[in-house]
């Protein structure tokens, strides 16, 4: 027999040490907070630019909205509408183009600094949890995104990635089988990428996955601000600075300082220009997919070693690297910063090599 | 080139060395920023030359500016025909005033021999080109008439096209050489001013005309320590505002040039005549192959034959794209047995749309992963990502009149025979339940 009075302690133990209520005050989440300075002080600007991003990605999509028409006619036509003929529209759609990218990257490294700076630990569980969904939801909001142009390579892309959703089917045992076909046409909404995918892909990105995103992100800030600042490395820091006034400014000069950038950038340089126009051109049903179809640079790591390996390697690679972010916590409980650092270490650089070199690392091995 | 240099090159030189030239020259050497008065080595003259100059240049200096400035007032004056004659005739006598103080001040800079050891070379050289631009002035009132009207359609727009950062020349490239000389005159004036003393013209001290009648000086020291404390915090404060106001103008255009973006998004665009129309035209099509696509759909609904093509229309080498029952691509081919070759165009990999051009080893590519596919036997090469083979689709054909003439299924069983002579009117048909047709 369970003891559920042991049992009901034990939660409201757990939780009361994750959630201390009593810091649940302005005082202590605010004006008390301090930041450790040490040579991985850095990594605390990551997460806050990665919101910046998101911020802009708000604005930014916000503006986008007001053209932006989600059919199969007219999504093509309204996006070149934005870029040739609204004023401002070509910088507008650059800005969301260039931030989505930014906001990815910003997104893995923020993760990769906390997981080396060992700032899962106890009481902190909650918060990464939400960090690593967080970072899932990003990948979903470039995986939507991504199919709204309706160009060829949107469109394409689309398929491919759904197509293989469905794949993950055949190493399910019986009913399971047909779990992620399901799933697929749940997403897909007809026999092919059409008007009810482009319809389904749009109210994710633009009313789903925001909702969500804004919630978590509320319970990933309100537990940063409880627990303040993990220590982050290993001999406490002797020196700290306000978070205010003296972080917070230092945070809005980099955020500044990176809208400048953004701009310049978003303002001189298409982020279409590294495609080759076939595949920017208004998805045609009838003819064959164009050569070149591939997904944006943040899904490299996972598409090129798809494209060499076989499927049931990337998929039980994939579920376990999953499966270890998300209980990080409890597995790497005794883990010196050290070792995780070389973890970390090993991590970027796959993520690097397979980014920049994928293309290449896949034609070396296949011809 | 020319045109662009004088007038386009020229302008934005002179206004950023003029601008901040002065502004320099106001801040380092303070004590320079004034006309360098010669009365007190000679007064005579001065009064005889400097009055009229004054007086003349003050008055035709503020008509060029209020005409530059509200263009659409001073088109409104200077439309009345009395106005015009009496703006021209009083402009004409003002520059022959100026010209004639001029003569007086240059023959005295000239003669004098106080007067000669303070001068220097570029007083010197813009006496002259005073002279030479009031000069051109006087002459284009003679030969150029009506300059006062004529400038709003002219000069006026070329000189706002130059504040806005929008030149455009063409406003003045047809101008007569007098008019042209005068306007690249203009321009070497104000590239002038910061270094000579024509820098004198922002220090007119109009505080002059206010200033109490007397200033009560206090020498004891503790009277002189507190004006000092008051000096400091009148500095200081002095300086605040200043930082604050240039601040707050900063926010406030920016805010405006901001907002006005920002609105003109929203706003939207107001497109010609002829892009609207392109983008209509456009819109339209892009409908027209969505409702194409519909209606695919709906025939695969609705009817039991979906047609192909003409039989005499397929070919070996490259396949007809078509859409089958599941609206999934498919292509068609001629078979070496000349009979129609149809199989799926979907990737068994992961669903790209496989080309439909026939290598020399009888396969078609899906560009997505690399894998051939044999059309014949639909399998795909040994290191393809795609496992597995391309389905075939089964086929039907039919005369004009609609009747079957020879059938095949989509496992290869055959049925009948197409005649050389039927072969020009047979048409190619998928069949939704190919069974119960054969």
């Amino acid at each position: 027999m369970i003891d559920l009075d042991k049992a009901a302690h034990k939660v409201s133990g757990f939780l009361s040490e994750r959630i201390p209520v009593e810091k649940l005050n302005f005082h202590s989440m605010v004006e008390k907070k301090e930041v450790p300075i040490h040579k991985m002080s850095w990594g605390y600007y990551t997460g806050g630019l990665t919101m910046f991003f998101f911020m802009i990605q708000v604005v930014t999509g916000l503006f986008l909205l007001f053209y932006y028409q989600p059919t199969v006619s007219d999504a093509h036509v309204s996006v070149e509408y934005i870029s040739h003929h609204v004023a401002g529209g070509a910088l507008i759609r650059n800005m969301h183009a260039w931030s989505s990218s930014c906001m990815i990257f910003c997104a893995m490294v923020h993760l990769l600094t906390a997981f080396a700076m060992k700032s899962f630990e106890k009481p902190r569980e909650i918060t990464w949890i939400a960090g690593v969904l967080l970072l899932f939801i990003t990948f979903t909001f470039g995986f939507t995104g991504y199919l709204l142009p309706w160009n060829q390579i949107a469109v394409n892309a689309t398929k491919v990635g759904l197509q293989s959703v469905e794949y993950v089917g055949q190493y399910l045992p019986g009913q399971l089988a047909d779990v992620p076909r399901i799933l697929r046409e749940t997403f897909q909404g007809e026999a092919s990428v059409g008007q009810s995918t482009l319809g389904r892909f749009y109210a994710l990105h633009v009313v789903i996955l925001p909702l969500l995103l804004a919630s978590l992100l509320g319970l990933h800030l309100l537990m940063v601000q409880l627990h303040g600042m993990s220590q982050g490395v290993d001999k406490p820091a002797k020196k700290a600075e306000k978070f205010i006034s003296i972080f917070v400014f230092k945070d809005l000069s980099l955020w500044a300082t990176v809208f400048l950038a953004l701009f310049v950038v978003a303002l001189c340089i298409p982020f279409d220009s590294f495609l080759p126009f076939p595949l920017l051109a208004p998805f045609n049903a009838l003819g064959s997919t164009p050569q070149g179809i591939k997904p944006e640079w943040y899904f490299f790591f996972v598409y090129y070693p798809l494209e060499l390996l076989p499927f049931w390697v990337i998929l039980l690679a994939s579920m376990i690297a999953v499966t270890v972010m998300i209980f990080a916590p409890w597995i790497f409980k005794g883990t010196s910063r050290r070792t995780l650092g070389f973890i970390t270490l090993s991590a970027s650089v796959y993520l690097v090599v397979m980014t920049v070199f994928g293309e290449q690392i896949y034609e070396f091995f296949k011809h | 080139m020319i045109d662009t240099l004088l007038f386009v090159a020229l302008p934005y030189l002179a206004l950023f060395v003029g601008i901040f030239g002065s502004i320099y020259r106001i801040r380092t050497a303070p004590l320079t920023y004034s006309s360098l008065s010669s009365q007190f080595l000679e007064n005579k003259g001065l009064m005889w030359g400097s009055l009229p100059w004054h007086i003349g240049i003050t008055i035709i200096l503020a008509a060029h500016i209020i005409a530059f400035l509200f263009p659409g007032l001073w088109q409104s004056i200077v439309s009345h025909q009395q106005v015009l004659h009496a703006i021209e005739s009083i402009g004409l006598c003002l520059s022959i005033l100026c010209l004639l103080g001029l003569i007086v001040l240059g023959l005295r800079r000239l003669t004098s021999p106080k007067l000669q050891a303070v001068t220097t070379t570029m007083d010197l050289v813009i006496i002259m080109l005073l002279l030479l631009q009031v000069g051109l002035g006087a002459a284009m009132a003679v030969h150029c008439k009506w300059g006062s009207a004529w400038c709003s359609g002219t000069t006026t727009p070329y000189v706002w096209s130059i504040i806005t950062f929008q030149p455009d020349v063409s406003y003045i490239n047809e101008m007569p050489l007098l008019v042209k000389a005068h306007i690249v005159g203009a321009w070497l004036f104000i590239l002038a001013i910061p270094f000579s003393r024509l820098i004198h013209m922002f220090a007119v001290p109009v505080e002059y005309l206010f200033r109490p009648p007397q200033n009560v000086v206090w020498t004891n020291s503790r009277k002189l320590e507190s004006q000092d404390q008051a000096f400091v915090k009148e500095e200081a404060r002095r300086h605040f505002l200043w930082a604050f106001s240039g601040i707050a103008l900063g926010g406030f255009l920016l805010s405006i040039g901001t907002f006005r973006n920002v609105f003109s998004f929203f706003f939207g665009p107001r497109l010609e005549r002829k892009v609207e129309t392109e983008l209509m035209e456009t819109r339209l099509s892009r409908l027209e192959s969505t409702v194409g696509q519909r209606k695919l759909e709906l025939e695969r609904q609705a009817s039991n034959y979906i047609l192909v093509g003409k039989l005499t229309d397929l070919n070996e080498s490259n396949g007809k794209y078509f859409i089958d029952f599941s609206m999934q691509p498919a292509i068609a081919f001629k078979g070496k047995d000349e009979m129609p070759l149809l199989i799926s165009a979907k990737c068994t990999h992961l669903g790209c749309t496989v080309g439909n051009k026939v290598d020399d080893k009888g396969r078609i590519l899906c560009p997505c992963h690399v894998s051939y596919f044999d059309i014949v036997s639909g399998e795909p090469n040994a290191e393809a990502p795609a496992k597995a083979p391309l389905p075939h689709l089964g086929w039907v054909i039919m005369d004009e009149k609609g009747s079957v003439l020879a059938t095949r299924d989509s496992k290869g069983k055959s049925q009948g025979s197409v005649s050389a002579e039927q072969r020009e009117s047979a048409r190619v048909y998928i069949a939704k339940n190919q069974e119960e047709t054969t």
